[in-house]
């Protein structure tokens, strides 16, 4: 770890940290107030039958309860696109952009193992999810409080899901490190990581909103993001395990792969 | 000591073995970017790398830096082992890349403390080589997308030395510079070496070659061609002679030593071509009523150029001689 280049990517990242973490604590503000407005509303509309009950379970998320809309804040495309800024728009560029852009000769030169680059990066990537997460966390206090819930939230459970989204994203952000250390372009780098993110969410997603394709659900990292369990007391602990398991052989990839790769002159 | 050695150093790209039979460059799915490369750099010497695009010049020297692992053959730097030491090694040199890349979004001067802090070592050169580089305090407070080409090249020049490396690996150093900081730059390597410096120099531009380094090897096609000291490669180098004479008493420079392509200009003017030694022909030259002598110096260029007509032509058929000046390799 090179406290020199943690703190250039940290100086670098930091305006664009700070919008990611205050567009996110909103999001995540929005969440218990629509439940709180509309959750009633929208269960006597499901209840009615106008809309399939099917949609109800939208990547295990709802508004129809407090831990359900927080859920649904988890995997929305919103959460998703502002978490992927750091999970797998800094980690793909993190050694590919820099390829690309010529610049990671002048850091190469320098005395640092190639290791030592892979870690530092990759703690980088993991404290800025992690900032992230806490900011979705702290929003959906601040939102509870606002829309006068906060009896509703078991505030007690939500480290544990934090813990359950940093095993998430830190798994895609190491698969994105993976690519990144394996390829000169971004394009590939970032290509392969947004389509494994992509396919994996399009299961998850599908198999919660029809049921013949229920099946492929546990194929899905996504899946195993479980908020609303976590948050009304169930705890899949296989779940988070194949999480690490992931994370950590996406991890011995790039650890293979980086110091034994070559570099050749940039075209 | 060496301050830097190769030993049959190779790196070829690609997973096949190439079929015995096939020469350089249609090797069967296998790139040859460096055949059998063995040179040394002794220290506080200023040594030349030359060769043409595609030579080998960049995987040499992203070799000695740990950027490519090579196929066989080893190499030292300072000492150190290129394969076991590479992160040792790069606490110790500086490395200007050639066609550097900077961090846009920094200013000149964060991005030499960055690069500075990030080589461990104190940046005891920066305001020496800010001053000669004429990099006033106010362009380094600008970004460094503002820079023109020049002014990067300044950047890349001054992150590669501020430390007062032992070793500095200069990849193309004075491509961008104008001809003032051109010169600048050269009185800098002058100063370097003095102070017991070593410079390992890639360049196209010869003329700088000739007018900065001890000694150069010449690659081509992945092999070394030549390495020797310019002033020995300077005086072998054919000079162009011409000689006019009064009343036409024109010296009979057949036979002698040296002296080659005789002919004659349609008015009157003797010429030919002198290699090494001038004695035999300034004797031969004695005596007759000569009105006017050029000899034109001899230039790298030239040398450099009959080199590459003397090795392998570039349609990759075999090569007939590696060494055609100089036992190469041979330091």
């Amino acid at each position: 770890m090179s406290g020199v280049l943690f703190g250039h990517l940290w100086r670098s990242q930091r305006t664009k940290l700070l919008i990611v973490c205050v567009a996110m604590a909103a999001w995540n503000v929005f969440l218990p107030v629509i439940y709180q407005s509309f959750g009633s509303q929208m269960k006597a509309l499901i209840d009615s039958g106008v809309i399939p009950k099917q949609f109800t379970n939208f990547g295990g998320g709802d508004v129809f309860s407090l831990a359900g809309s927080i859920a649904l804040g988890y995997v929305h495309p919103i959460a998703i696109i502002l978490i992927s800024v750091f999970a797998i728009g800094f980690t793909t560029s993190a050694v590919a952009g820099e390829r690309q852009r010529g610049t990671l000769e002048v850091l190469l030169a320098r005395p640092l193992s190639r290791t030592t680059v892979y870690v530092t990066l990759l703690v980088a990537a993991l404290l800025f999810i992690a900032l992230v997460l806490i900011s979705a966390s702290a929003g959906t206090v601040i939102g509870s409080t606002v829309a006068g819930v906060l009896g509703e939230l078991a505030v007690d459970r939500l480290p544990l899901l934090w813990l359950n989204g940093m095993l998430l994203w830190g798994t895609f952000a190491a698969i994105g490190l993976a690519a990144s250390v394996s390829f000169d372009r971004l394009t590939p780098a970032l290509g392969i990581t947004l389509a494994i993110v992509v396919v994996t969410y399009f299961l998850d997603i599908l198999g919660s909103l029809w049921p013949d394709a229920k099946g492929l659900q546990p194929y899905s990292l996504f899946h195993y993001l479980a908020s609303r369990d976590v948050l009304t007391g169930t705890v899949d602990l296989f779940g988070l395990g194949l999480l690490a398991v992931v994370g950590a052989a996406a991890v011995g990839v790039a650890l293979v792969v980086l110091p034994r790769r070559d570099f050749a002159a940039p075209s | 000591m060496d301050a830097l050695g190769t030993t049959a150093l190779t790196k070829h790209y690609g997973r096949r073995e190439p079929p015995v039979h096939l020469p350089i460059g249609h090797s069967g799915g296998v790139v040859r970017a460096l055949d059998d490369l063995t040179i040394a750099v002794r220290e506080g010497e200023i040594f030349g790398f030359l060769g043409p695009n595609g030579a080998g010049k960049s995987t040499t020297i992203r070799l000695l830096l740990g950027y490519l692992h090579p196929t066989s053959g080893s190499a030292e730097v300072l000492g150190l082992d290129i394969v076991r030491d590479s992160v040792a090694i790069r606490a110790r040199i500086g490395y200007l890349p050639g066609g550097i890349a900077l961090y846009d979004s920094l200013t000149g001067e964060d991005l030499l403390d960055y690069l500075g802090a990030l080589t461990g070592r104190p940046s005891t050169r920066r305001a020496e080589l800010t001053d000669r580089l004429e990099m006033s305090g106010r362009t380094l407070q600008r970004t460094v997308r503002d820079y023109s080409r020049g002014m990067r090249q300044k950047i890349g020049i001054i992150q590669a030395l501020q430390h007062d490396p032992e070793l500095a690996i200069l990849d193309e150093p004075t491509e961008g510079l104008d001809p003032l900081m051109q010169r600048a730059f050269y009185d800098l390597l002058d100063d370097l070496k003095a102070a017991g410096r070593t410079i390992f120099f890639s360049s196209h531009v010869l003329s700088e070659v000739e007018r900065v380094c001890d000694r150069v090897a010449i690659v081509r096609r992945g092999r070394l061609v030549a390495l020797e000291d310019v002033a020995s490669l300077l005086e072998r180098r054919k000079r162009n002679v011409e000689i006019r004479a009064a009343d036409g008493d024109m010296p009979a420079l057949e036979g002698v030593p040296g002296v080659s392509s005789i002919g004659r200009t349609a008015d009157g003017r003797l010429t030919c071509q002198l290699e090494g030694d001038v004695g035999p022909f300034l004797q031969a030259i004695a005596g007759h009523r000569i009105t006017d002598l050029t000899i034109e110096p001899a230039h790298l260029e030239e040398a450099f150029l009959e080199l590459y007509e003397d090795a392998e032509p570039d349609d990759g058929s075999p090569q007939p001689s590696p060494t055609p000046a100089a036992p190469a390799g041979v330091p």
